[in-house]
């Protein structure tokens, strides 16, 4: 296998010379319509290269061509045909009329229509804005294009998944994605690491429902259905490649961070730390060492990707093979992947019987380290790269042992330096992903389908302490030799299987599609792992286990834990869809879906949703002759989908959370003194069920002077009832909290999309895009009396009010009296001294945005081309901890600070902004709003520049594509907000800190076809 | 073709016939809560979860933080700080009011169901001495987690009108929303639990299990809480007739948990027990040993001590009795000008040694009741009776007694002007004895007015955030019903105060 791929990836060049010297001559031949009358202009290609003729009036044609190359016969309203070149000089075609061809195909889920008869709200995305992105993730690199689906990093950790909602967050405790299904195999968000960006073909982003109803209760945020590359028939055979190298670097802040000479003059000042004790001289000869740049560095990467497809009359292939390799921007973080994707799709010659293989195998390799965002300093290496004193260099190290005394926060670099060292977290994940359709005409109107898909991962992670290391030793509690490894063994299988009859009709200007499925999943999880205490140094290696010391009479240091877990899930639907259409003018179509989940089996087993969808392609209708719309459709749905995935724990995944919470449980396990013990476990409600989004829509689609400007505008609704959420409960249960539904939330907002052509050319084109979404949110009911919901965190909810709402004690400045924080209070008096339990208000924001979106510039002037994107999100407030730990006068002479901390109170500078140095008061700031920043941002998200070379030049070299191009990511951002990455969020902790930014990325490539 | 389409209609039917393997999933391993309990020996393994409800730790870290035991150490990474417990600030929002609450009724629930179990099953002849003592110790520890309650949220222990906590003797279900029952109904609650406790339990003593000793113990300790110094008296000296002090060796090995000289009960904690790790550090959701609730590492200066022990506490302690030796771990600087120190907090490091570990650094059993407090219970017992000076039977007599035995050898007889006095005394005496161990506060709200003392800050200590000093009839003595009962239950009453 090894030998093989060396050999595809490597002569490429060697390959292509050989066509070359390969002897032309001329074919000649003529080209016929259906009914065998001459087709004059139809345009015959030499398949990969530009040279090309027409056929005549009479619809002859000669052109020179060498065996082996692929004729491609092409013309409006015909199906495209391709045809080798062989012995024979004479090659007769006769074209198909092709009834689609004219009209984009929209999917929509279980059936496709034409963008005509479509009645629903999707976006599509091609692979012509996915491609060449240096994004690990594939869903990363859809930020801002799809209106109104708001995707930001959680991390800049390579391949892991961002936070993706669509349309506003739509669930508070459950689970938000969207359900994601690639080539018919339903995936979560996780699935993504290991998958190859550049096999897709296309995203289809669904967003009303109806276009989800029919998803049931899996299809309440959103549906985004993916296509991989298929082979095309009677194609001869095409050879790609791409190759793409990236460097990534840490973003900028703003924070001012003070160098060695201000940071140990300020400890002097203040009597603690370093400089305290450091003489002028000794202060004024320190270095300033960057710890930033020393936990992050420049991240290389490479991807290569080769593909191949050829179609013979009866069956084509698409097969390609990936490798990438990304080194993060943190010190420690990389993923390396290897893909192998084949699709394969055959008929019967009659047509009748269709079937396509599409088969994946992925296989990444990522080390992620772990406790980023953590308050540990001796864990979360972010920490140390923003907050460690510049003073301390990493000459300064020299092994764990010597770190222990003394045992001083102000080493904090070091013992992440040492951890770097010492300490491994690696992921090791096998996907195979598989699916098979078939689908068979009974009749010429009935069709019967059936798709089978599964989804196989298996993962080990391994996290190994070293014996040696700080950590290990710090905690050794009495074991000698130290060390901890760690290894988790996942196993999680999917099956999915959809099984229709169709039955389409068209009687004169009716026509009528009717569609009746079931669908049945099921999946299984597995998992085991392992704890060793203690490593024996001399022959510890990260996930090997020679190293191990067993357990001894003398004491339980080196007791080992185990665990184990299997869960099982599954759903069970049948359902059905109804369009109908009248003369391409009107149109609507309905759904009705029944729907069982496995976890509500005890309480609510079935649930219904369903959808009316309904459209007037006023375009078609005669008044609307001669007017500047060349489309102009008016839509509009109703309808409801279900949310079941009602946990969002992260593990063991959203098949697998919350799988029995209707129960009560009782439990065996570690109880008093260690011993065995039965004990509760869980209280169930024995009334759950899914949550319900019941969404209306509106939207208008168009196209004016001549297709010039294009776009889609919509409205809409999305109201969750059943609300899944923690209510509270009286602590007498034995919990405080129960899983029920029992609130409401709406999300408000309006989605657009807009495509204007400034220049439409021969040479030059240029066009102008904006997409967005304005969204709004309102929490209607919350289960307690008082419509709040407050703990001691600083948000809280509220009805009327979003989710995630700041809620705490206002900040109002300094006082110029004294220096103190001023505050405050409920009643907006200003106070020293807040009630930080009852001064606490609602502050009308949170971190998601009113709006979001991108606007866009594509253009390309003979073999040149850029696209420029800037993306945008308005409304967003989020908490700057990081800032606040500059800013902290009790973290000078162990952290870094910022400079400004220079301008704080004295008496001589009673107007600043800054509080004074020894303020009494200073502890009230971290958890007013003193640190709640606007982070508003404007981001250019991506540009690129390429030239592809024309075909004359190409001509005798055997290719018949080259291009080059160079692009970057997060290249400019400009926003308020002093942090390294403005859009990093921990969704599940909004006012976490200390986050793995994403980079700023620069990339160039180039792309071979043969 | 024909034959395919036959296929696709029987996979159709298949699938109906069959789905509902993909709907009614019983995942592995999972135990009804209707079949938990069928035995005897299903009782004695449901009490070992029981007791593993029980943690002390919160109380450990509130009354050292909220008082005067500790100071902010030279590690501390803001450990206390902010919202913390010392800069007095106590809310409806704050961890230890929350944990300690939650905690109680955690117990109670388990407690509950486990006494309400214990009714269905019909023990075999030779099950009923083990079913017996399980039930027993069912009853003494919902006693003692109610009088947990009770000397957390209620306003006055004395007062038997006065609000305490829910009262729970039953498995509720999840919309009861019950009010606060008085202390009265408290008081008798607890009473005929350890009444049924008292008749029900088959062992006299043991260290770290309930016994009829714990009884007493309990006994004892409500009593003086309520003000009954009678019944105190009698319990009390139950305990120190049984009991004998322990010599300054047996005290050292005691707190190493090596011996169990003076334990009347304390909570076993153990490696791989599910407290074996670092709780949650600085706050009064604490957990996990109890030396984390001081230190990140280990009990020594190199464990990154983040609490130390208060310069005022120190300065009470004389380096002679082994409570100095127990308490200050031998690794401490001291500084011997402290005032004066130019970088006080870098040169004065005293590092709290109570919790220094014993199978692993910081991992201690949790001390509930020992010898002394029943001995400094029955001192309380003589001056309030008016018997505090004299060479026997007297207050005086009980603190030389135990400071004889601190020290190792005979202190002076002290003497007393005044009850002020006599309890001035017994409160500095529980202050060094009760160190860490979670009753400072509680001894200050019930008795501080009565010893005439307070909060006692080192201004050093308390330079960080200007809390210095509390009257002891402040609010703050009283825990606030925390946010999650209030958002919950809309019978609930909240403390006056908050």
């Amino acid at each position: 296998m090894k030998s093989k791929l060396a050999y595809m990836l490597a002569p490429l060049l060697v390959l292509c010379m050989s066509f070359s010297f390969a002897q032309e001559r001329t074919i000649s031949g003529n080209v016929t319509d259906q009914s065998g009358m001459p087709l004059p202009g139809v345009s015959v290609i030499i398949v990969g290269t530009q040279t090309g003729t027409q056929t005549d009036f009479d619809g002859n044609y000669s052109i020179n061509a060498s065996p082996g190359q692929n004729l491609r016969f092409s013309y409006l309203g015909q199906k495209t045909v391709t045809r080798l070149v062989g012995s024979s000089s004479n090659i007769d075609v006769r074209m198909e009329e092709d009834a689609e061809a004219l009209e984009e195909v929209v999917v929509q889920g279980y059936r496709t229509a034409t963008k005509e008869t479509s009645s629903i709200s999707s976006q599509t995305i091609t692979s012509a804005t996915i491609e060449n992105r240096p994004n690990a993730n594939l869903v990363q690199t859809l930020s801002g294009q799809v209106a109104g689906l708001n995707i930001t990093a959680a991390t800049g950790q390579p391949g892991a998944a961002p936070n993706v909602v669509l349309r506003g967050q739509g669930s508070i405790t459950g689970n938000n994605e969207p359900l994601y299904i690639i080539d018919g195999i339903p995936v979560d968000a996780n699935a993504f690491r290991s998958l190859n960006p550049n096999d897709i073909d296309s995203f289809s982003v669904l967003r009303d429902a109806g276009a989800t109803a029919i998803y049931g209760n899996r299809g309440a945020n959103g549906v985004i259905i993916i296509k991989t590359r298929q082979g095309g028939y009677n194609q001869g055979l095409q050879i790609n490649y791409t190759g793409i190298t990236s460097f990534s670097t840490l973003q900028d802040n703003k924070y001012d961070l003070m160098d060695s000479q201000e940071q140990l003059q300020l400890e002097r000042q203040l009597g603690r730390g370093r400089g305290s004790i450091l003489s002028e001289a000794e202060i004024a000869a320190a270095p300033t060492f960057d710890w930033s740049n020393f936990f992050f560095d420049t991240g290389v990467t490479q991807n290569h990707t080769l593909n191949m497809s050829s179609g013979a009359e009866n069956i084509n292939q698409f097969t390609s093979l990936g490798y990438f390799e990304q080194e993060g921007i943190l010190s420690d973080s990389d993923l390396k992947r290897f893909n192998i994707r084949s699709n394969i799709n055959g008929k019967s010659s009659n047509d009748k019987f269709n079937y396509g293989l599409s088969l994946g195998i992925n296989y990444s390799e990522s080390n992620e380290p772990n406790n980023v965002g953590g308050s540990g300093i001796n864990r979360n290496y972010i920490l140390g790269a923003y907050q460690s004193v510049p003073y301390i260099t990493a000459d300064d190290y020299t092994n764990g042992a010597d770190l222990l005394s003394p045992l001083s926060f102000a080493n904090t670099p070091l013992f992440l330096l040492d951890r770097l060292r010492t300490f491994t977290r690696q992921e090791d994940e096998v996907q195979l992903l598989g699916s098979l359709n078939a689908s068979y005409k009974i009749t010429p109107s009935l069709t019967a389908n059936v798709v089978l898909s599964s989804e196989f991962r298996d993962e080990i992670r391994t996290t190994a302490e070293g014996p040696e290391s700080f950590n290990a030793l710090l905690f050794a509690q009495g074991k000698d030799p130290s060390g901890t490894q760690f290894q988790q063994s996942t196993r999680q299988f999917s099956y999915n299987q959809v099984t229709s009859l169709n039955w389409a009709k068209v009687f004169g200007k009716h026509s009528l599609d009717i569609g009746v499925y079931t669908e049945y999943f099921k999946a299984h999880f597995q998992e085991f792992g392992y704890t060793q205490e203690g490593l024996d140094p001399k022959t510890f290696a990260p996930g090997d286990g020679s190293a191990f010391i067993g357990d001894n009479p003398d004491n339980d240091f080196y007791v080992d834990s185990v665990n184990a877990n299997i869960l099982d899930s599954g759903l069970f639907s049948y359902f059905g869809s109804l369009d109908y259409d009248y003369d391409t003018k009107y149109g609507f179509a309905a759904t009705l879906r029944r729907d069982a989940s496995y976890r509500f089996s005890g309480s609510n087993r079935w649930g219904t949703f369903w959808s009316l969808a309904g459209r007037w392609n006023i375009h078609n209708e005669s008044f609307m002759d001669g007017s500047i719309f060349n489309i102009l459709k008016l839509r509009a749905s109703y309808g409801t989908t279900g949310n079941q995935n009602i946990a969002n724990t992260g593990t063991p995944g959203i098949y697998f959370d919350a799988p029995d919470r209707t129960r009560d449980l009782f439990a065996t396990g570690t109880g008093y003194g260690a011993a065995n013990a039965l004990f509760l476990s869980q209280i169930g409600n024995s009334t759950l069920q899914w949550e319900t989004i019941t969404t209306a829509n509106l939207g208008f689609d168009f196209e004016m002077f001549n297709s010039r400007v294009r776009g889609t505008l919509e409205g809409y609704i999305r109201t969750t009832t059943d609300l899944y959420l923690e209510s509270p409960i009286s602590a007498i249960n034995a919990v405080t909290e129960l899983n029920t539904n029992s609130g409401e939330l709406e999300n408000r907002g309006v989605d657009f999309t807009l495509n204007y052509d400034v220049f439409r050319g021969q040479d030059f084109n240029l066009t102008l895009s904006a997409v967005g979404n304005f969204n709004e949110q309102e929490i209607i009911d919350l289960p307690t009396e008082d419509g709040t919901v407050i703990d001691g965190g600083l948000t809280a909810l509220r009805e009327g009010g979003r989710l995630d709402e700041y809620y705490t004690y206002r900040y109002a400045g300094v006082n110029p009296a004294n220096g103190n924080l001023l505050f405050l209070t409920a009643d907006g008096n200003v106070t020293e001294n807040p009630d930080v339990d009852n001064d606490r208000v609602f502050l009308n924001s949170n971190r998601a945005p009113d709006w979001n979106g991108s606007f866009s510039l594509q253009a390309d002037y003979k073999g040149w081309f850029t696209t420029v994107q800037m993306n945008y999100a308005f409304g967003v407030d989020r908490y700057d901890f990081d800032l606040s730990g500059f800013q902290s006068p009790d973290n000078v002479g162990q952290f870094r600070t910022t400079r400004d901390l220079l301008r704080a109170w004295t008496p001589d500078n009673r107007v600043t902004d800054i509080p004074a140095l020894n303020a009494t008061n200073r502890a009230l700031g971290g958890s007013s709003d003193r640190y709640l920043r606007d982070a508003d941002f404007m981001r250019l998200r991506f540009a690129t520049i390429g030239y592809s070379f024309p075909a004359k030049a190409l001509e005798g070299t055997g290719f018949s594509k080259v291009s080059i191009f160079a692009n970057g990511e997060n290249l400019l951002t400009f926003t308020k907000w002093r942090g390294f990455d403005v859009e990093t969020l921990n969704a599940t902790n909004v006012t976490q800190s200390r986050l793995y930014p994403t980079p700023r990325t620069f990339s160039i490539g180039f792309e071979l076809g043969f | 073709m024909k034959s395919l389409n036959n296929v696709m209609l029987l996979l159709a039917v298949i699938l109906i016939w069959s789905c509902n393997d993909a709907i009614d999933i019983q995942q592995p391993g999972r135990l009804g809560a209707e079949e938990a309990f069928q035995s005897a020996a299903d009782l004695e393994q449901g009490i070992l979860g029981v007791y593993n409800e029980f943690d002390v730790t919160q109380e450990i870290q509130f009354n050292a933080v909220f008082t005067d035991e500790i100071s902010i150490g030279f590690d501390n990474g803001g450990q206390g700080l902010g919202n913390g417990e010392y800069g007095f600030i106590l809310n409806a929002g704050s961890n230890a009011p929350t944990a300690l609450w939650i905690n109680q009724y955690d117990a109670l629930n388990a407690a509950n169901r486990l006494i309400e179990a214990a009714v269905q099953i019909t023990p075999e002849a030779d099950e009923q001495a083990a079913y017996n003592n399980a039930l027993g110790e069912a009853y003494a520890l919902r006693a003692f987690a109610h009088f947990q309650l009770l000397s957390y949220f209620s306003p006055d222990y004395a007062d038997d009108s006065a609000l305490a906590a829910i009262l729970l003797d039953f498995v509720p279900t999840v919309d009861q929303q019950l009010p606060r029952a008085t202390n009265a109904e408290f008081y008798a609650l607890i009473e005929s639990d350890l009444n049924q406790a008292a008749n029900l339990l088959t062992v006299e003593s043991s260290a770290t299990f309930v016994s009829q000793d714990f009884v007493t113990a309990l006994r004892a300790r409500i009593a003086a809480y309520r003000g009954n110094y009678g019944q105190a008296a009698t319990f009390s000296q139950e305990l120190i007739d049984k009991y004998p002090l322990a010599n300054r060796a047996e005290y050292e090995a005691m707190f190493l948990d090596a011996i169990n000289t003076e334990i009347i009960f304390k909570l076993e904690r153990t490696i791989n027990d599910d407290y074996d790790g670092q709780g949650s550090t600085g706050s009064g959701t604490a957990g996990g040993w109890a030396g984390a609730n001081f230190a990140f590492v280990d009990g020594t200066i190199d464990g990154s001590p983040y609490f130390e022990m208060g310069r005022s506490l120190f300065n009470q302690i004389d380096p002679a009795d082994i409570r100095f030796d127990v308490n200050i771990n031998n690794t401490s600087i001291i500084s011997p000008d402290y005032q004066s120190a130019a970088d006080f907090r870098n040169e004065d490091i005293l590092v709290i040694g109570k919790y220094f570990g014993n199978e692993k650094p910081l991992l201690n059993d949790l001390k509930v009741f020992i010898a002394s407090e029943m001995l400094l219970i029955r001192a309380e017992a003589y001056a309030d009776a008016g018997n505090f000076n004299g060479a026997s039977n007297s207050t005086a007599a009980l603190l030389k007694q135990l400071r004889d035995a601190r020290f190792g050898a005979d202190t002076a007889l002290p003497t007393f002007a005044n009850e002020a006095e006599a309890f001035g005394a017994i409160l500095d005496e529980r202050r060094l004895e009760l160190a860490f161990e979670g009753h400072r506060w509680k001894d200050l709200k019930r008795i501080g007015a009565r010893g005439n003392r307070a909060i006692d800050r080192d201004p050093l200590d308390c330079a960080v955030n200007g809390a210095c000093n509390l009257p002891v009839d402040d609010f703050r003595f009283t825990m606030p019903i925390p946010l999650v009962e209030l958002n919950a239950n809309n019978n609930i009453q909240q403390n006056p105060g908050y």
